[in-house]
């Protein structure tokens, strides 16, 4: 007689955003299975990009393959022609580029941690962190014209200049931040029953991660030194106060501290641009067309983007890759759920930050 | 008595589905549940349950993994019901557009009443898609309370005449009176 019971998780969940389904194989309470299906938001960008589109405008679709990384997205592949081109951007325009990246970490990593207490059953946390997650939005449609989705980077520079009156509620609402995001520091490592959901839950080792090749705020939790950040120098990034945030536990509860740290890290390396932002042009003017390939990396919020774009002198570009962070860590996720109890299986799930949307493209 | 019909239009449940989308609609959302925009406080909750909702909100472009996923839930609901478009992937397929996986828009398999525009489309126009479906969802009610006949009224124009024309039916000889 067989002793396991099937027990899926979505397509369509309400602790889900995204359509992905699981089948999880349990005995008892305990998970010994794990079956993952991401293929439901499958669009075919990847092609799109090399038949349909002209290579100057296809930053502006690769931005929808995701809308919470979706400068980050446009970037890589803007950084890809300008490398192929052979263009220099201004240094005022490297550092807008870096203030909306960093910007649109802290409201992702804000989203991730809300979402990881509304799925441990902690709805008042999600309702506090979501309102005050308002105010990088207000900050971001105040700078950029538009809540998310905002199309920012342009080849040869950004698409709008910093308007002087807005930099001090900018600043303003970051510092407001910043006295919030304290207060969740003491939430996160001091309530008991927050502990019992997280502490110990859904841990993942050094020697995993270093195995299952985990990146991002995963593998930071679990003491693996690995950013791209810290390893790229198309932008100055070593200029603006950038520290990497690890820790060693591995668990829950260590991936919503490195997601924590992250965020005053980038509020601080906000400030410090808000306070030098170098005179000049935002935009410089980028002639003929692209040729060669190239690779490019860039740090998402949930770990390394790479492109790789092949162009033959044409507007049309011959190939397309796009590896994004998800992809990478399904490995680390599927071995974590094994030997977890099914109850915790949503909050182990949010405290990925999965990304169907990027995965499947 | 408790009165289900006086009550449905001030607490619209609301069901969720993303049908392919890039996640933006599918935040902003979740956005608007939260304390800033607070859909909640005109009764609106997210319900994971087809069958408790009224009102189906649907992002993104169909894919083909998803449409059988999107009609199965539309079917799952009870009437009357409401289908709101988020996006402007979820109306027109934006720039998904005649990629080769992708549908031009929900409309294609379910009846839609409300179309948000928007790349992504902003809190403030998804309350005002809601309480706009709210309003087709009073019609919907009212309509289904009427009684149908089963037999329309002759028409005669093309000649061609029926013998299901020229039947007795229920009720015509009381009102002709």
């Amino acid at each position: 007689m067989k002793k396991t019971i099937n027990i899926p998780l979505g397509s369509q969940h309400i602790s889900l955003l995204e359509p992905v389904r699981f089948k999880f194989e349990c005995e008892n309470e305990k998970i010994i299975g794990v079956d993952s299906d991401v293929g439901f938001v499958h669009r075919g960008v990847e092609k799109a990009c090399t038949t349909s589109f002209k290579f100057d405008s296809i930053g502006y679709v690769v931005a929808r393959v995701c809308g919470l990384c979706a400068i980050t997205h446009s970037l890589t592949y803007t950084a890809a022609i300008e490398k192929l081109l052979g263009a220099e951007i201004t240094s005022k325009a490297k550092y807008l580029r870096i203030l909306l990246l960093e910007l649109d970490r802290i409201h992702s990593h804000m989203l991730c941690l809300a979402h990881t207490c509304e799925n441990a059953g902690f709805e008042a946390m999600f309702m506090r962190i979501m309102g005050d997650r308002e105010l990088i939005m207000e900050i971001q449609e105040l700078i950029t014209g538009n809540r998310i989705q905002f199309d920012y980077i342009n080849i040869g520079g950004v698409n709008r200049d910093l308007d002087v009156n807005s930099v001090q509620k900018v600043k303003e609402n970051l510092y407001e931040v910043k006295q919030k995001v304290q207060g969740y520091m003491d939430e996160f490592t001091n309530n008991w029953s927050l502990s019992l959901k997280f502490k110990g839950i859904g841990a993942l080792s050094l020697d995993e991660a270093y195995m299952y090749n985990a990146i991002g705020p995963l593998a930071r939790a679990s003491g693996l030194r690995i950013d791209v950040r810290n390893e790229i120098d198309y932008l100055p990034y070593n200029e603006v106060g950038y520290k990497m945030q690890t820790h060693t536990d591995g668990d829950i509860n260590a991936r919503n501290i490195v997601r924590l740290n992250e965020i005053v890290n980038s509020i601080e390396m906000c400030e410090n641009i808000l306070n030098g932002v170098p005179e000049g042009e935002i935009v410089t003017k980028v002639k003929g067309k692209p040729e060669g390939e190239t690779v490019v990396r860039f740090e998402a919020p949930r770990g390394e983007l790479m492109y790789y774009v092949k162009a033959n002198g044409t507007a049309m570009l011959e190939r397309v890759r796009i590896k994004t962070p998800t992809f990478s860590c399904i490995p680390a996720f599927s071995h974590i759920f094994l030997g977890e109890e099914y109850a915790d299986a949503p909050a182990v799930l949010a405290s990925f930050d999965p990304c169907m949307s990027c995965t499947a493209k | 008595m408790f009165d289900l019909k006086k009550y449905r239009k001030k607490s619209p449940w609301i069901l969720h589905y993303n049908a392919g989308s890039c996640n933006g609609c599918d935040i902003e959302i979740l956005a608007a549940l939260s304390p800033k925009y607070d859909l909640e406080r005109f009764g609106v909750i997210n319900t994971g349950n087809p069958k408790q909702s009224d009102i189906f909100l649907v992002t993104g472009p169909v894919t083909y993994r998803t449409r059988e996923r999107l009609v199965e839930l539309y079917t799952q609901m009870p009437e009357p019901k409401v289908v709101i478009a988020v996006g402007s992937c979820a109306c027109t397929g934006c720039v998904f557009r005649d990629m080769y996986n992708v549908e031009v828009g929900i409309d294609r398999y379910i009846p839609v009443d409300v179309y948000v525009p928007g790349c992504a489309s902003s809190p403030e126009l998804i309350i005002d898609g809601v309480v706009k479906g709210l309003e087709i969802l009073e019609h919907k009610s009212k309509e289904m309370e009427k009684p149908f006949k089963l037999f329309k009224a002759a028409t005669i124009d093309d000649g061609i005449v029926n013998r299901r024309h020229s039947a007795l039916k229920v009720g015509e000889d009381d009102a002709k009176d």
